[in-house]
């Protein structure tokens, strides 16, 4: 599949909004230590917003918007870590149980239905109330638990990728099963790649919130999550306002821009899609 | 009539073995959740007893407690007997006993069923039927601008956190306009009857239901959409223009009945969806249901009733997904032979 991924993203409207809300929140996640360097200092609880705290503080006494900024940090390492690392499953996973098949292809496509069967959010509620994962646990945990959608889809482009002229000319000469699949496979495999791990980064998102919101993640790490959680005890002040509301929008924009660019990118790839305006 | 007996007979083995390979796939989740289940509390530092139980249900416990739960699960036998006692009081229905509540799980859980059942079931129904029709007219109305603002707005509710919309029109209607109740299911001590209590739980069954039927409307209308565009383009509705049917006996009877398919089949996938939605709607709600549930259970730490609520959740879904399962291969003899 040869798609300019670039061209048709920046030639649909919601590729290019989708585009920009990420990169603003990325932009701020990245510069969060110099533009909000202290958002563990304590100081007055629940003041509305001022010069000093553009959004007030909150029951710690703790700047909101400079948490907010810090959670931004949070999702989006967690987007990153989990789209990169599930990813990888999915080549190894599909790419191998392609390649091999038989006996082996068969067991790792069971493991895939299995898993896939698996409400995974329910299951992820289970083990974190365990484990109160840190982020670094937290991206293994949730990228566990999305591999097996993109290693069915990189399994069957694999399948009929291997079939075509180039790869069979160099399987003719003599090029072994590892150096097709890195070589020819992968690269080819790219568009698809992207598409799904645009996917995987939006559930982690939006998993690592649920959870937060749940309050069974680390309670030491800052997330919009559980920044939405502490506020929802106090819907009786107007803090709401500044603290519940803020951190809502935050999380949803990036769940809106992450969707937005994963919709543009199944347009790219689905030409029966691309008529529709 | 003779002839086809053979291949007729072939076609239900093939069915037959479908049908196992599948029931197979979701005994292999089962087993993964009972396993998980059976593994995670007895992984954790220090004895299974602590695990199983947390550090604050020990504090409130006797000695003698301790040992009848010691020996109820065989805490001090090796681990395939753990094994075995736990599978066993599985099977005869007893999920553990909640120290937060004092008394068994599955007594506390059958308690907040009703609720969770009554929210998901007419979400379900209204977010499926909405989503079907809204779907239908935009793919008609294709490049309309009915059309451009449904799909643009759709896309936008799809892409919001559940819960978020929840707060949103929590805080909206309920905490500042006051036309909504803040939580709960029923108004507590007010003593309705007869049709009063119908009302009153209508009237708190409403914004869950709005916030759960938003959240779910999207996909069911997104798809509904795409399989009409396609279904369109065939010939047959062609002919049927050509024929001079009405425009609501096309839109209907010809292109929907059509559409449906896909959208059936779509349903069963989105019950896990659908059900955790409602756990996360529950909570910003307080609604009574199994949600809330869960919610007390992770903040008291009762781990026997965290296990008990996830795993009465999964088996849920694991049974309506293979049930959709077999329905739609009966619905499509296509489906069989593509899988």
């Amino acid at each position: 599949m040869h798609v300019d991924l670039w061209r048709e993203m920046r030639s649909s409207p919601a590729g290019i909004f989708g585009m920009a809300i990420v990169a603003i929140i990325a932009g701020l996640a990245v510069s969060a230590p110099l533009i909000a360097p202290s958002y563990r200092e304590i100081g007055p609880v629940f003041s509305p917003p001022s010069g000093e705290h553009l959004l007030g503080t909150d029951d710690l006494g703790q700047d909101i918007a400079a948490k907010l900024i810090h959670g931004a940090r949070t999702s989006l390492m967690i987007a990153v870590g989990v789209a990169l690392l599930s990813a990888l499953i999915s080549v190894v996973v599909g790419g191998s149980a392609a390649m091999l098949g038989g006996t082996y292809d068969r067991v790792c496509m069971r493991a895939v239905d299995a898993v896939i069967s698996l409400p995974s959010v329910v299951v992820m509620i289970l083990v974190a109330a365990y484990l109160r994962p840190s982020l670094g646990l937290l991206i293994i945990l949730i990228s566990l638990f999305s591999w097996p959608g993109g290693a069915r889809i990189v399994r069957s482009q694999t399948l009929s990728l291997r079939e075509r002229l180039h790869v069979v000319a160099a399987r003719a000469f003599g090029a072994s099963r590892r150096y097709i699949l890195l070589r020819h496979i992968v690269p080819d495999l790219g568009p698809i790649l992207v598409a799904i791990m645009i996917q995987d980064a939006r559930r982690a998102v939006l998993m690592e919130a649920g959870l937060a919101f749940l309050g069974v993640s680390d309670p030491m790490m800052v997330s919009w999550g559980r920044m939405m959680k502490q506020a929802m005890s106090f819907t009786y002040l107007d803090v709401w306002k500044w603290w519940l509301i803020p951190a809502g929008v935050l999380l949803s924009l990036t769940l809106v821009g992450l969707s937005l660019i994963a919709a543009s990118l199944e347009r790219a790839m689905d030409p029966r899609l691309q008529e529709d305006a | 009539m003779a002839i086809h007996m053979p291949i007729l007979i072939r076609r239900c083995d093939a069915v037959i073995k479908m049908d196992l390979i599948w029931l197979s796939n979701y005994a292999i989740s089962f087993l993964l959740i009972l396993i998980l289940n059976f593994v995670l509390p007895r992984m954790m530092p220090g004895d299974p007893l602590h695990a199983i139980y947390g550090e604050e249900a020990l504090i409130s416990m006797t000695p003698e407690m301790e040992a009848e739960i010691i020996k109820r699960f065989a805490l001090d036998q090796p681990w395939h007997a753990q094994l075995i006692t736990y599978i066993t009081a599985l099977l005869s229905g007893d999920l553990g006993y909640s120290y937060y509540y004092r008394t068994g799980v599955t007594d506390v859980i059958l308690g907040f069923l009703p609720w969770t059942l009554l929210l998901t079931g007419l979400a379900f129904v209204i977010s499926s039927s909405a989503g079907v029709i809204l779907g239908i007219e935009s793919g008609y109305r294709r490049g309309s601008k009915l059309d451009g603002c449904m799909l643009s707005g759709m896309m936008f509710l799809g892409g919001m956190p559940d819960f978020f919309i929840g707060i949103v029109l929590l805080l909206l209607f309920g905490v500042t306009l006051g036309w909504a109740p803040l939580g709960g299911a029923v108004s507590p001590y007010a003593g309705h009857e007869g049709i009063d209590l119908v009302l009153d739980i209508a009237h708190h069954l409403v914004l869950p239901l709005i916030s759960l039927v938003l959240v779910q409307i999207a996909p069911t209308y997104l798809l509904t959409r795409n399989a009409m565009l396609n279904t369109l383009r065939a010939r047959f509705i062609m002919t049927a223009k050509a024929t001079g049917l009405g425009e609501g006996a096309i839109r209907y009877r010809h292109a929907g009945r059509n559409s449906l398919l896909p959208v059936v089949t779509a349903m069963g996938m989105r019950v896990p969806n659908m059900i955790t939605g409602t756990l996360f709607l529950e909570i910003v709600f307080s609604y009574p249901g199994v949600g809330t549930l869960l919610n007390t259970a992770l903040s008291a730490r009762d781990y026997p009733l965290i296990q008990g609520v996830l795993l009465i959740v999964t088996v849920t879904v694991l049974t309506t997904n293979f049930l959709v399962d077999m329905t739609y291969v009966r619905l499509d003899p296509r489906v069989r032979y593509a899988r």
